[in-house]
């Protein structure tokens, strides 16, 4: 994929754009009129893991959105990998928040996993034993191989996430967009998702990743984007969280990468 | 009358009437399958929309033929008018959704009622002209097979398969849709040409189902064999297949029936019929029926 990207591109790339996994140049958001992100700059390093912090309303989820093109942007440019980030979808996997999609819904575990693989079944063509083996493999890279046939209804909530984070995976992407994947996980959920993070900075993906817990978030990432519907803190985790600039994102006192700050949305 | 029953539903009561119960089923077929999408989506209540926007359109093609030609029953021509009002319909109802602040619900009802009264106006309006051929339109709200020709027959068969044939094309592809239209579009997938494709196929649905179930009891079977299936699986390929299979049954029993008995209206057996095979499937579908409740769920 990588040779594939250097070797062949359709067009030669327009040259201020970085090359970088995602870049981010003056984006501007707006709900109804209402700015809630503005002016955000952000550059994320290759094989990183990025914790897309701020206080609840901060814009985190509407940055990832924006990225993704879900959310209209007002102003800014998006580039991902060199190009507009229009064209390189297919090297985006994205992980909704859990609470998003009807769990009711009729369909296996496995038949949720399979979704990541759609782009490159194509269109009208059934998911065959290849695809099912694949989404297998996604699965048990979660721990979630027992649950291939469970109807996604009849899963817990951090099983539920697992599968989410296995559709992604079976995406083959470079850049990951997580919303809030440790939301109301167990134990066994958090320490695999971590083993997942951990294993695709080491393939060499960036994953950019909504966390609320403050607490945790130094342990788990190592670069910080610290939103309060603008950029109040990016950079090196050590360096950018700092307990000024907490301050000034939740508007508190708190201890620099310290205390959890309550669940933010 | 037993006899003939059976010989109805055995598709042996003759040519004719062999091939309106063999199209009415495969119009029950088509409105199962596109039910199970359409219900996932959650826009059920959009056929209902369509089903009585597309009235007044049906009254307009009425009256144009009879300026054309001193008869209004021509099925293409009312078929034209139900799809061209049915659409109208629908794009307000979008236009109403996506430009107010009224949620779709509202939107839904302030466009269903708004067409159809209009309808109803120009129904009692045709009702006043000494033109022929007015008889059978009532018909068209309730449905009425007994009315239906050969060829009429035909085309309703032809359309419905066509609508079953694309929605298995497009099962991924819907399914993906109706699960997480989110990330369905944070993929690339062409989100809203999906959803116009799916509201297409209901839109002919609804329109194909005018003689047969009538345009006020469409969404009875677009709606009750999806929620009867859902009962019995927990998987979408097979819900769909199952909830087609339900459609047929109901739309191929209710025929017969009507065809026995043709001052009842098709669409009211139909329904009932499917209504049957909903609760049934709700005392008894292992997945999601009454008998269901009782098994635990893991935490």
């Amino acid at each position: 994929m990588v040779a594939l990207l250097k070797f062949s591109p359709r067009r030669p790339p327009p040259p201020p754009l970085s090359r970088s996994p995602l870049a981010v140049q003056g984006l501007t958001v707006a709900y109804g009129g209402e700015p809630v992100l503005r002016g955000v700059d952000f550059v994320a390093p290759e094989a990183a893991l990025v914790a897309v912090v701020g206080p609840n309303g901060a814009g985190k989820s509407t940055f990832l959105k924006a990225v993704l093109g879900l959310q209209p942007r007002l102003a800014g440019r998006i580039s991902c990998y060199g190009y507009p980030v229009e064209r390189q979808r297919r090297l985006i996997a994205y992980v909704p928040q859990r609470s998003s999609v009807d769990w009711d819904f009729p369909a296996s575990a496995l038949d949720v996993v399979a979704m990541g693989l759609y782009r490159r079944i194509g269109w009208c063509r059934p998911v065959g034993a290849r695809h099912r083996e694949q989404a297998l493999a996604c699965l048990a890279q979660v721990g979630m191989a027992d649950f291939a046939r469970r109807q996604i209804g009849q899963l817990s909530g951090g099983q539920q996430q697992r599968v989410f984070l296995a559709r992604a995976l079976a995406q083959d992407a470079r850049l990951y967009l997580m919303d809030e994947p440790f939301a109301g996980v167990d134990a066994a959920t958090e320490r695999a998702i971590i083993e997942v993070l951990r294993s695709l900075r080491q393939r060499g993906r960036t994953v950019l990743c909504v966390h609320h817990d403050l607490h945790t978030a130094p342990d788990y990432f190592e670069h910080l984007l610290l939103l309060s519907g603008r950029v109040v803190a990016a950079g090196a985790m050590a360096e950018a969280c700092t307990a000024a600039a907490l301050e000034e994102a939740y508007g508190v006192r708190l201890p620099a990468g310290g205390a959890a700050v309550g669940r933010a949305g | 009358m037993t006899a003939r029953l059976v010989d109805l539903l055995l598709l042996r009561a003759g040519y004719n009437s062999a091939v309106v119960v063999a199209g009415a089923a495969a119009l029950g077929l088509a409105a199962g399958v596109v039910g199970s999408f359409v219900l996932l989506r959650r826009r059920v209540l959009v056929s209902d929309a369509i089903g009585h926007a597309a009235l007044p359109g049906v009254a307009l093609a009425f009256l144009a033929g009879v300026a054309l030609t001193g008869s209004g029953r021509h099925f293409g021509l009312l078929l034209l008018g139900a799809v061209a009002s049915g659409t109208l319909g629908v794009l307000l109802v979008q236009a109403i959704r996506d430009h107010t602040r009224l949620p779709e619900d509202s939107a839904i009802a302030t466009v269903l009622s708004l067409f159809f009264s209009v309808g109803v106006v120009l129904l009692s309006h045709i009702q006043t002209l000494p033109a022929g051929g007015q008889a059978g339109l009532n018909a068209l709200l309730l449905g009425s097979a007994a009315t239906m020709s050969l060829d009429e027959a035909r085309l309703v068969g032809g359309a419905a398969l066509a609508v079953v044939a694309a929605c298995a094309l497009l099962t991924k592809e819907f399914g993906l849709l109706c699960f997480d239209a989110g990330y369905a579009a944070a993929l690339g997938w062409p989100v809203r040409r999906l959803d116009l494709m799916l509201s297409l196929l209901l839109l002919a649905v609804v329109a194909i189902g005018l003689k047969t179930v009538g345009l006020i009891l469409i969404v009875a079977l677009v709606a009750l064999p999806p929620v009867a299936a859902r009962c019995w699986t927990d998987r979408l390929g097979r819900m769909a297949a199952l909830s087609g299979g339900f459609g047929a049954l109901a739309a191929w029993l209710g025929a017969a029936a009507s065809s026995l008995w043709p001052r009842l209206p098709t669409g009211g057996l139909i329904v009932l019929v499917a209504g049957g095979l909903l609760m049934l499937s709700l005392l008894c579908g292992p997945a999601r029926g009454l008998s269901a409740r009782r098994r635990s769920r893991p935490p």
